[in-house]
């Protein structure tokens, strides 16, 4: 198993801490990030993630304002594991650079039906979003 | 924003009349009690649909700030694309279809530029619908270890009764009875 230029394995275990930063704050309430905070990229069919917990919150804070926000706030994150990913059927891997890039990937391609290929990845980030702890930065 | 209905009622007719009519009054003819029963009526209605239409006009203008603060490409830091103007008239007119008595959605706004209106009970209990260029809605729900998905056609009229159904049952407690595909 080998090791990336930030030192982590190249593997994603299923129990590591995973961060998906949130620039708006329409994308959570008092509870929770909400689902659209997950869905992926319309071209690349990637969330992009980072792989860190909420501690240190420091250094958590630190990789959203340098590789995320720009000229944006930083609200938060939805920190998650690795294995909530894996139980909605979609992947997740390590994608450097940046140090502690991942992604999560294999949503459904429904090439016929935009609307049903959306509806399916609602439901799959639904169910990673429902067991999300949101964050406050 | 508008005037209320009563306001307006209370113009035509003068607010003394309206008022003196629909406070309980020692009128004791037949008429004058019939005038003041319509009148109380008409002025609970009136103030009731003010009160509906101020929660959708406040929902339409949160909609409209999210659609501003995610107008430019990139608002997720992710490059997401701008919110879809098309997407945000179609919801708008979505919350202004909605029954009066179903709960009202909280917005986020998603990275193809569809806006998703969420009804969320809790962690394990959303049923989340999104709105995009199309007339056809994509939706998703979580009920407890139970989820589905499914697409419905929307007219810009009148909600489909499978999202009706969906959101209800959701946030009512109920047992969700959304179809899927």
């Amino acid at each position: 198993m080998g090791l990336l230029p930030s030192g982590l394995s190249e593997v994603i275990v299923d129990d590591e801490d995973l961060a998906r930063f949130l620039t708006s704050s329409s994308l959570f309430n008092t509870q929770m990030a909400k689902p659209a905070a997950f869905l992926p990229h319309p071209q690349d069919r990637e969330t992009s993630i980072f792989r860190h917990g909420n501690n240190p919150l420091d250094g958590l804070r630190e990789i959203g304002v340098k590789y995320v926000v720009g000229e944006r706030k930083l609200h938060g994150a939805a920190i998650f594991k690795a294995q909530h990913v894996r139980a909605a059927q979609l992947d997740v891997v390590a994608e450097e650079p940046p140090p502690r890039h991942a992604a999560i990937k294999n949503w459904p391609l429904f090439e016929n039906d935009a609307e049903l290929q959306k509806a399916k990845r609602k439901e799959m980030a639904a169910l990673i979003c429902s067991k999300a702890e949101l964050v406050l930065l | 924003m508008p005037d209320p209905l009563s306001t307006t009622l209370g113009i035509w007719l003068g607010y003394a009349t309206v008022q003196g009519y629909a406070r309980e009054s020692s009128a004791v003819s037949f008429e004058a009690r019939v005038l003041r029963e319509a009148i109380n009526g008409v002025v609970g209605l009136a103030e009731r649909s003010q009160s509906l239409f101020g929660a959708k006009a406040d929902a339409i203008s949160q909609l409209r700030a999210i659609a501003n603060e995610c107008a430019e490409v990139g608002w997720d830091g992710y490059e997401a694309y701008p919110l879809e103007w098309t997407s945000v008239r179609l919801a708008e007119e979505f919350i202004r279809a909605m029954p009066d008595d179903l709960p009202l959605p909280e917005f986020a706004p998603e990275p193809d530029g569809s806006v998703s209106l969420d009804w969320i009970q809790s962690r394990n209990r959303m049923f989340s619908l999104s709105v995009g260029i199309t007339n056809r809605l994509a939706y998703a729900w979580l009920d407890g270890s139970d989820k589905g998905h499914g697409v419905a056609r929307f007219d810009g009229e009148r909600i489909p009764p499978r999202v009706i159904e969906g959101i209800t049952g959701i946030m009512n407690h109920g047992t969700a009875t959304v179809g899927a595909l």
